[in-house]
């Protein structure tokens, strides 16, 4: 009888649950739909009639039974203005940080779409994949059970990047689960592993709303060029300072370069900051933000200690927001030469904020321009020099794009002589 | 690829397939917001002080009596907040409080140390971002932090500092405001205010609101010169409360670019020693000074 009683309680209590949870549904359509209206830097958001906007997708919001039916509605009403850094998270991302390492499992391989192929471009050291042989050059045909070809063509309406992490997923699980994978090597022959997924490379790193990010800086020397590869602009205090450590030890360096190459940026900051290392002239900038009603300049902050040499700055499709703005400026200033593809085109200023229903909204605030007069936003950085990887050449052990930024630094120190 | 986030992108992207993970884990930039934080808080500095006579306060004031003159209503908040006496007996002032920036999920520990004539150090630890200084130091009004490393003012930026930095610049403010005009009074969250223009000596203009009623500042705005640009600024101060015979202003909320801040104040202690080394200039910024031109 007392099981009955509390079952009845329990279902009683669901019941109550459902009114207050469609208010906070729609409360949070409400919210987003005001922020855009308030917030986007344009008064009328993309061109668009805000207000007619929200009449066609509030009845749909009202009708959404499910927090996951209304965020499928203020997605398609976010979808509208076309742009990128406008999205919906989940409240699970904002998940503590043991929950979230223990979903971000890495088996240590980095891969990249080369030609239609999903192809591993690097391996992590100490990783499972290091362990058990896999190399960069590797074809992977499948992973936890999937076809990967099916897979590429099933994301080729996508973006580069986000078709990449797409088919990076399936390479992706729990910390300590383990997924099955086919490579083909570089001899032609099918190679299956069994990759366990481990912390993934770095530092587990939080920065405000932000989910925990795992960060990692390589910083070295290679023969008398300075070289630096971090894979996001968080963890500001140890990147910026390893940084400044490289720029201290590079007083007779030949060159710089900086790898952006997978970076998806961060807090646009630091662009400046690290600019500031290579500028000597005051009043700089990056390029501009334009908000409703400010316009911020990227200003560069030349810095008491300087590297006066050649830069050379490595990108990809998978190279974003600040790394695009870092590099999209410094191009633009003639301060540095771009090697590699063309960037993800995805550089608009964002923040995140909490919707009463728990879910994450993130939205842009300004629109940017580049020094250059250009908006990085659905062009890119264009190379100076562009350099695809290729299966090839990974597979023989070279990486197209830093020999050739290397080669361009040695040409400069022998024209200098 | 070993990491599966990155920058964020728009709902159409996202939805566009469902192979696409479900979450795809932003980067914010907000750039030239996070690097000028620390000058928007110098707007933030509470001003007010402390009220024992409110001689002056009742609607009848406001209906029945001409407009005051703008150096009247400067005036009347110094009393409003605690009289001349009260601010001028002390001799440095260390504050503590916490800075919100909630669009971000940002909370800093801020301290403020000053001490006459204009000796400055601001002081804020930003989770992620680590230490961010201002100060002024002998007339040098600089900012030293790891994300835009260090920086001596100039222009605009240096002459608010310098006028901020003031010690007890609430009571001398005629040292460093050459007009203040009345322009009228205007409702302000539904409370009569003065709305006093403020033309600094050196500096923008800036627009006070004082309840007619309390005297008290309720409300400010100016356009902050900062190093990314010109940001038009709206304050708020609210929660009013002593502290060592002055009335400060426990939150001032601030809305600049489209983004909201706040600063609450924890504590004030008044005439504690303060070493002379918080005010020193950082080697940084002595390099910069150094560096030939």
């Amino acid at each position: 009888m007392r099981v009955v009683a509390l079952t009845l309680l329990a279902i009683l209590a669901q019941a109550q649950q459902i009114p207050q949870e469609r208010q906070l549904n729609l409360d949070s359509f409400e919210k987003v739909w005001i922020t855009i209206r308030d917030k986007h830097w344009q008064k009328d958001p993309a061109g668009l009639d805000w207000q007619k906007i929200h009449d066609e997708y509030r009845p749909q919001a009202e009708k959404a039974k499910t927090i996951d039916e209304t965020r499928v509605v203020i997605r398609a009403m976010l979808g509208r203005l076309k742009e990128t850094h406008f999205a919906i998270l989940p409240s699970r991302v904002y998940t503590n940080v043991e929950e979230s390492s223990a979903g971000s499992g890495s088996t240590g391989i980095e891969l990249r779409i080369l030609d239609g192929e999903a192809i591993v471009v690097s391996v992590d050291p100490h990783s499972s994949a290091e362990e058990l042989g896999v190399k960069a050059g590797w074809k992977i045909q499948n992973a936890k059970g999937e076809n990967i070809a099916d897979a590429i063509k099933s994301v080729s309406n996508l973006t580069e990047l986000m078709a990449t992490r797409a088919i990076a997923n399936n390479l992706s699980g729990p910390i300590g689960s383990s997924i099955k994978a086919t490579f083909l090597d570089g001899a032609g022959k099918s190679q299956e592993r069994a990759l366990d997924l481990r912390e993934p490379r770095g530092r587990l790193t939080t920065f405000g709303n932000l989910p925990p990010t795992y960060v990692w800086v390589d910083s070295r020397h290679i023969q008398n060029t300075g070289y630096i590869r971090f894979n996001e602009f968080l963890d500001l205090v140890r990147v910026m300072n390893t940084f400044s450590d490289l720029i201290k030890s590079c007083e007779h360096c030949d060159g710089l370069i900086i790898d952006l190459r997978g970076n998806p940026g961060g807090i646009g900051g630091m662009a400046m900051g690290m600019a500031g290392f290579l500028i000597d002239k005051p009043n700089q900038r990056l390029g501009t933000t334009y908000l409703r009603d400010a316009t911020l300049n990227f200003v560069i902050n030349p810095r008491p200690n300087q590297f006066s040499g050649p830069v050379a700055i490595l990108v990809d499709s998978s190279s974003a927001s600040t790394s695009e703005i870092f590099a999209g400026g410094l191009k633009d200033l003639g301060r540095a030469r771009i090697f590699g593809t063309r960037t993800a085109a995805a550089a608009l200023p964002s923040v995140i904020e909490r919707l009463p229903n728990g879910d994450g909204f993130q939205y842009a605030i300004a629109n940017y321009i580049s020094e250059g007069g250009k908006a990085l936003e659905g062009l890119g950085v264009e190379p100076d020099e562009t350099v695809k990887l290729t299966r090839e050449s990974l597979l023989a052990g070279h990486d197209a794009v830093l020999d050739a930024a290397l080669n361009w630094i040695q040409k400069k120190g022998n024209q200098k002589q | 690829m070993k990491s599966s986030s990155g920058t964020g992108f728009s709902a159409q992207d996202a939805t566009a397939s469902k192979r696409v993970p479900e979450t795809l884990p932003p980067r914010p930039l907000c750039a030239g917001l996070l690097e000028s934080l620390s000058l928007l808080y110098e707007r933030l500095k509470p001003v007010p002080r402390f009220a024992l006579l409110f001689a002056l306060t009742s609607a009848a004031f406001a209906q029945n009596t001409p407009l005051p003159t703008g150096e009247a209503v400067l005036d009347r908040f110094v009393e409003a907040t605690g009289g001349k006496d009260a601010y001028l007996k002390h001799t440095s002032e260390i504050q503590t409080g916490t800075l919100d920036y909630p669009a971000l999920g940002v909370k800093a520990p801020v301290t403020r140390y000053s001490a006459p004539p204009d000796q400055y150090l601001l002081s804020m630890e930003m989770p992620g971002v680590g230490k961010v200084d201002t100060g002024v130091s002998n007339g040098i009004a600089w900012s030293n932090s790891a994300i835009a490393g260090p920086r001596v003012l100039e222009g605009q930026e240096k002459a608010l500092a310098l006028r901020e930095a003031k010690f007890n610049g609430v009571v001398n403010w005629r040292q460093t405001i050459a007009k203040a005009e009345n322009k009228g009074i205007e409702p302000v969250d539904g409370d009569d205010c003065y709305r006093i223009v403020l033309t600094p000596k050196e500096g923008r203009e800036e627009t006070r609101y004082f309840s007619v009623k309390s005297g008290l500042l309720v409300k400010a705005s100016t356009i902050a010169a900062t190093q990314v640009g010109d940001i038009p600024v709206e304050m708020r101060y609210t929660g009013y409360k002593q502290f060592n015979g002055v009335l400060f202003p426990v939150t001032v909320t601030q809305v600049a670019a489209g983004q909201e801040f706040s600063v609450t104040i924890q504590n004030i202690e008044n005439d504690k020693p303060i070493p002379a080394e918080k005010f020193a200039l950082p080697a940084d910024i002595k390099a910069l000074l150094n560096k030939p031109k």
